[in-house]
């Protein structure tokens, strides 16, 4: 067991092939920026939606917001993946096929917009109803009362939740080697499978998710600090 | 499309219920032990002085760590490393195991923290040790306290298991794939089988809901989810 | 017929947290069956006092004694103090029926389950047994009829009734009464205040923490005055309140009063 110890924190292995799992690495790092990209535009248009006066509108939009909130992403990956292009095939009458990168995106930036519209949702209610009247009563119109009165207020009570909603996001990009985007995870099972030891690339692996993560918690928590003494969030 | 799911996923029902049988297995044995590592890491981080660190090491490994890495690592590693798990629902379960037992203890330590000084002084007041509090007066409120999250918690469990099919699990999903690559029909089964996911998961969210409002109701205390 | 021996002891008591003196050298004794109120400004130490008396709060230096038994510490043979026990501790806790300005009932448990938690637990009393001397003290407080209920569901006046109810179900030689009307409602004091009259008139060996000016000079043998953690002034209810020779107390007083 000594020496297996050794071994799995031996990490010249995995630092021998550091350019091509840094490479890896970068496919996180797109997918993940475009997920949020996409997870935060829905999320802002869903979490509106759910406050919307029109019962049809809060319905349907709740029920994005439940339905992504409660698939398991994987299965939603796998869904967009494989199920997607064939009823659109269908519906299109052509051949019509995801890139892996791209039902990645997708299936991650659905998921977390069904998350993140509920912390949309909570920061707009977060700001005072007065505010609204103050406004009203000014004479400002609707669309000008959400982009300079509720909209400021709001994203700065929602930055540290939607912050850790990014990096749950970041977690959840590991797993889109599964449907072979080349990603850190993708190149550690090749080299794994051509080396034949895992111990130090799996445990190389873990150890470079998790500092990242880590780092990425303190600085969320370092901000959040900062912006709840301002007395922003 | 009907059609299909009559004779795709009608006829393979039982292996669907078998993997969701395996799903259900591997997500109760996950988190009974996710409980027991949690509720230990929160005591020590919390009343052991000398290897607190450990424990925050652990807690913020379990916490920082995708789940997905940490059930290669489990599976390739650990066997090598210390010897064990020798089979892949072993690694499963310890794997989920060990990514929600971080997030409990820091479930824990936020309801042990969270009660008011008070409580306990009520319980000194009276005559009784700090034991006869935790276990009688600090506990059971936590758990009061905390169960919409812990409940929470089971379906992030849930949800992280979908992945133990990668390491040949025969739980839901990698059933739903195997006859996804049999048949070639991927709608119709893998529609029913996310349906399934969702269905538990959002029936287990609603008992959240709805003990958080019976003990805010009934004790006063409001639930944190 | 009181007895004059003192149950309550109390002898150079310093408490410090960190570089701020809390309470500097408090002394005096409380006769069995008479009633001290102690009062002060806020921050004048009296919570801190009546906590460092059931050692909820370490005394920095000084004695506390009830009923000739050193509180918090014992005389080695070689006549050195030691700590004592934890176990000695909550045994002379036991003995002090403690009352708090926020009640802290225990929110899990229904009133009855609060009342013999420590007769059972502490005093390892039968169930049965609690359960009877349990229901007795809250028949006491006139609140028998909520026995089955959680604490979230009663008023403050009667969840502090509960509590004293609590406190008693220990039969302990001495209660100790921390502002115990300063968080109710004003027309909720009057009942919490009836229950503690009506104790005094009993025998009941109590100390008083409160701001309830006209209760303290009515119930009270005798009254203690504190500032800066030192007592100003000390005497029966009538003198301290009508003739405090004090400026300071008089000061207080007339802010309090009028």
């Amino acid at each position: 067991m000594l020496g297996s110890l050794r071994e799995s924190l031996d990490l010249t292995l995995f630092w021998e092939y550091r350019a091509i799992l840094l490479r890896g690495l970068l496919e996180n790092v797109y997918i993940f920026l475009g997920g949020a990209m996409l997870a935060m535009i829905l999320a802002f248009a869903i979490g509106v939606a759910r406050l919307s006066r029109r019962w049809t509108v809060r319905v349907l939009s709740t029920g994005y917001a439940e339905l992504f909130r409660n698939t398991p992403e994987y299965v939603l990956l796998i869904w967009v993946y494989y199920v997607l292009p064939v009823i659109f095939s269908r519906l299109l009458a052509t051949r019509f096929n995801f890139s892996p990168y791209a039902a990645a995106i997708l299936a991650l930036g659905a998921s977390y917009s069904g998350f993140m519209s509920e912390t949309v949702r909570a920061g707009i209610l977060s700001v005072p109803r007065e505010h609204t009247e103050a406004a009203m009563s000014l004479g400002m119109s609707k669309w000008m009362i959400m982009r300079r009165i509720i909209a400021p207020q709001a994203i700065r009570r929602m930055l540290p939740e939607a912050l850790n909603q990014f990096v749950s996001l970041f977690k959840a990009t590991t797993f889109v080697s599964l449907i072979a985007v080349e990603d850190l995870m993708y190149k550690v099972s090749m080299i794994t499978v051509h080396e034949m030891r895992p111990l130090p690339l799996y445990t190389g692996a873990a150890l470079v998710y998790c500092a990242i993560i880590v780092a990425a918690a303190q600085l969320i928590q370092h901000l959040s600090d900062r912006w709840r003494r301002r007395g922003w969030a | 499309m009907l059609d299909n799911f009559n004779h795709l996923v009608l006829p393979n029902i039982n292996l669907l219920l078998r993997g969701l049988s395996v799903t259900a297995y591997v997500c109760f044995f996950a988190f009974l032990l996710a409980i027991a590592l949690g509720l230990v890491a929160c005591l020590v981080r919390l009343y052991v002085p000398f290897i607190r660190v450990v424990a925050i090491g652990y807690i913020e490994f379990c916490r920082a760590t995708p789940i997905f890495v940490q059930l290669l690592w489990v599976n390739y590693v650990w066997p090598e490393l210390f010897g064990f798990p020798k089979t892949v629902v072993g690694a499963g379960i310890i794997a989920l195991a060990l990514q929600s037992s971080g997030y409990l203890a820091e479930t824990f330590r936020s309801g042990i923290e969270g009660l008011s000084k008070g409580q306990r002084d009520a319980g000194l007041a009276v005559g009784m040790t700090n034991l006869q509090i935790m276990r009688r007066i600090v506990m059971p409120q936590v758990v009061l306290v905390m169960a919409p999250s812990i409940v929470n918690q089971m379906t992030v469990v849930i949800k992280s298991s979908t992945l133990v099919s990668v390491i040949a699990i025969p739980d839901l999903m990698y059933e739903a794939l195997k006859l996804v690559n049999t048949w070639f029909e991927p709608i119709e089964i893998l529609t029913s089988t996310a349906l399934m996911y969702i269905v538990a998961i959002f029936l287990i969210s609603i008992l959240a809901k709805r003990v958080s409002d019976h003990f805010r109701s009934k004790f006063g205390l409001a639930g944190l989810v | 017929m009181k007895r004059m021996a003192a149950i309550v002891r109390v002898v150079e008591l310093r408490k410090s947290f960190g570089p701020l003196e809390v309470l500097r050298g408090i002394t005096f004794d409380v006769r069995e069956g008479s009633v001290l109120t102690i009062i002060g400004a806020s921050g004048s130490g009296k919570s801190t006092l009546l906590r460092c008396l059931n050692y909820l709060e370490q005394p920095t230096s000084g004695e506390v004694y009830l009923d000739g038994k050193p509180i918090g510490f014992r005389i080695e043979a070689d006549g050195r103090r030691a700590p004592d026990t934890a176990a000695n501790i909550s045994r002379m806790r036991a003995e002090l029926g403690m009352v708090f300005q926020q009640f802290n009932l225990w929110p899990h448990m229904t009133v009855l389950e609060n009342v013999i938690e420590a007769p059972i637990r502490v005093k390892r009393l039968a169930r049965k047994e609690a359960v009877d001397l349990g229901r007795r003290f809250l028949s006491k407080v006139n609140l028998l009829d909520k026995e089955n209920e959680y604490p979230a569901r009663l008023s403050g006046g009667q969840q502090q009734r509960v509590a004293i109810a609590r406190a008693l179900a220990m039969q302990p030689k001495v209660m100790l009464f921390d502002e115990a009307t300063s968080a109710l409602d004003p027309e909720l004091t009057g009942e919490v205040l009836e229950v503690m009259r009506a104790l005094a008139k009993e025998g009941t060996t109590m100390l008083v923490v409160t701001h309830e000016m006209g209760f303290a000079r009515e119930v009270s043998d005798r009254a203690i005055f504190l500032h800066n953690g030192q007592i100003e002034e000390d005497g029966p209810p009538a003198r301290v309140f009508s003739a405090p020779t004090s400026e300071r107390c008089r000061q207080f007083l007339s802010k309090v009063l009028h």
